[in-house]
């Protein structure tokens, strides 16, 4: 376990460096920040236009996708494109061949790039909350060790999805397709289009035994100061219990799958 | 034993389906999938520090077999063993021993130099401090590497880059080597380089190596020893000198004259004449009755008798089965 440890933080450290080798990508990626923001934007239009939805305020939207913002830039779920490209192209080969298992080469990778967009996103979120006065998230020690977690099981649930969908290219070659069906399904129940508070009644309880949520809704509203204890540990345990169902599929879908692997290419 | 196959075979099953819009369409409602033998029953083994040269024509299940003996694929029958281990398994403790270098494919990080990769592996593999230290001043040195360690491997020439790889693949010093195509696409001089590498790592750590090359000289530099195949069926197993006396029904002689003469009189192939060197294709058993004739009607200066090149006795394997 501790050689696995060590060759993670090593793998991270190498996406990390690769991750600040171009300027330009890194202002690019850093740039892509602002996605949840035009989310927001649709948002703000609705309540001038037609008031609060169930009474949600500008400045409730604003701290939402604010919050939101961040956790763009800690999810996993890109892992699968890496997944996909080098199963495809035979490059999963090479990660075959180092003694530490793919999972976590790939999330090493996917670690390292996140550490740095975060590192240069956060100080800028942290300075906006001080300056707006709409970002007062009012987080005490308790709540945000707790958003802490729950940012940290986010981006475990979402790395484990992600990896699982991702050993079907054993079988379908092709992934990534059937994870932006799954992705863009998810959207709707993960908080990502709307807030789940102003879903319909129906989404909302169903989006609250699926997955998707925990990846960006549940830790943001655990932010906002938006959840009951009761609450808060309800959302814990089914992130948990999806992060356990995960985990397990991975690992009774690894073995055939790995056994299927046709190491195409010289 | 460093490896022992036995009966090993491999098959897969692909898509096939022919170029073209209509095709494709076609095979999207009713895929054609196509069953591939790629290894058909082989067996062999290795003792440690062996070194053997694979050969065979393209298609012929030589990277199928690096593949299973490395770990990457899984049998379909038969079995295999790699210093004890059974590779499709990839244990941690028989991979650290282990080293697979495809020519084609890049191992290094792409956008980093070269040391940083050698950094990942050095804990990924666990390789001692000092150990680690002394290796790398040692590959740096065989294999030219200082002036391309802290340049980014996707600034690199295929050459450079082939070397930067051979020195990450043996940071950890593999115990068994599996080269795929190691010199493909490098000029003459890297070749060169990379064959008289291998061959001093060999007699260094006592390591097996196990080669595929489209180039014979890389065979003939580095393996006494090959094992023929083709369409996934084990052709020949034996040394070279075996491999050339089993297949090479004939001999080139050789001869240089002092002038030019008429080769008429002689009644046999002549491979190559430029006046005053000739090649003569001759049939083993009238190698000796040639040769007397040469030197009896021809002004020679010098006669030698050798064995054909070795990718046309590969040839004449081929055109046996």
């Amino acid at each position: 376990m501790a050689e696995t440890v060590a060759s993670i933080a090593a793998l991270t450290r190498a996406a990390a460096t690769t991750a600040t080798a171009y300027r330009g990508r890194l202002l690019a990626g850093l740039l892509t920040t602002f996605f949840p923001l035009l989310l927001m934007a649709v948002w703000l239009t609705v309540v001038a236009t037609s008031g609060p939805p169930r009474g949600w305020t500008a400045p409730d939207f604003i701290s939402y996708y604010a919050a939101a913002s961040l956790l763009w830039h800690l999810s996993g779920q890109n892992v699968i494109w890496q997944w996909d490209e080098d199963i495809r192209g035979g490059d999963f080969s090479i990660r075959l061949l180092r003694p530490v298992h793919p999972f976590w080469q790939y999330a090493a990778n996917d670690l390292g790039q996140r550490l740095v967009m975060l590192g240069l996103a956060a100080p800028v979120f942290v300075a906006a909350t001080l300056v707006l006065p709409q970002l007062g998230y009012h987080l005490t020690a308790v709540r945000l060790l707790a958003t802490v977690v729950a940012v940290l099981l986010a981006y475990a649930v979402s790395i484990t999805m992600a990896s699982l969908v991702a050993l079907l290219g054993f079988w379908s070659t092709q992934t990534t397709n059937l994870w932006m069906l799954w992705w863009g399904l998810g959207s709707f129940a993960s908080g990502w289009i709307a807030p789940l508070e102003v879903m319909p009644g129906w989404l909302r309880s169903t989006a609250e035994w699926l997955p998707f949520r925990t990846t960006m809704g549940f830790p943001v509203e655990l932010m906002t100061g938006r959840l009951s204890a009761a609450e808060t540990a309800f959302g814990f345990a089914v992130g948990l219990g999806w992060l356990a169902l995960f985990t397990v599929l991975y690992l009774v879908v690894w073995k055939p799958g790995v056994r299927r692997h046709q190491a195409v290419g010289g | 034993m460093a490896i022992d196959v036995d009966a090993l075979v491999k098959r897969f099953f692909v898509n096939r389906r022919s170029p073209g819009l209509r095709s494709s369409i076609r095979h999207v409602l009713r895929p054609e999938r196509h069953e591939v033998t790629a290894l058909s029953g082989v067996s062999f083994r290795m003792t440690q520090g062996e070194i053997v040269g694979f050969l065979g024509p393209n298609g012929a299940g030589k990277t199928s077999l690096l593949k299973c003996l490395s770990g990457l694929l899984h049998p379909t029958e038969g079995s295999a063993r790699v210093l004890g281990h059974v590779p499709h398994r990839r244990e941690p403790a028989f991979l650290r021993q282990i080293s697979l270098v495809m020519g084609q494919r890049n191992s290094l990080f792409w956008d980093l130099p070269a040391l940083d990769a050698y950094e990942v592996n050095r804990t990924i593999y666990q390789i001692p401090r000092r150990e680690y230290t002394e290796s790398l001043d040692e590959l740096v040195e065989l294999l030219r590497l200082q002036s391309l360690l802290r340049k980014p491997v996707r600034v690199l020439s295929l050459g450079e880059r082939m070397r930067c790889e051979l020195a990450g693949a043996l940071l950890h010093r593999p115990r068994v080597l599996f080269l795929d195509e190691p010199t493909l696409g490098l000029d003459v001089t890297a070749q060169s380089a990379v064959r008289s590498f291998l061959a001093d790592y060999n007699r260094r750590y006592g390591a097996t190596i196990l080669l595929t090359s489209h180039y014979m000289a890389d065979v003939t530099a580095l393996a006494s020893r090959v094992i023929v195949i083709d369409h996934g069926t084990l052709r020949f197993d034996g040394d070279l000198t075996t491999l050339t006396r089993r297949y090479a029904d004939h001999r080139v002689v050789k001869v240089r004259l002092t002038e030019r003469a008429p080769l008429g009189a002689l009644d046999v192939d002549t491979v190559t004449d430029d006046g005053l060197t000739v090649s003569l294709r001759v049939s083993t058993d009238d190698v000796p009755a040639v040769a007397a004739r040469v030197l009896a009607v021809l002004p020679v200066e010098d006669l030698s008798i050798e064995e054909p090149p070795i990718d046309e006795v590969v040839r004449a394997v081929f055109a046996d089965g």
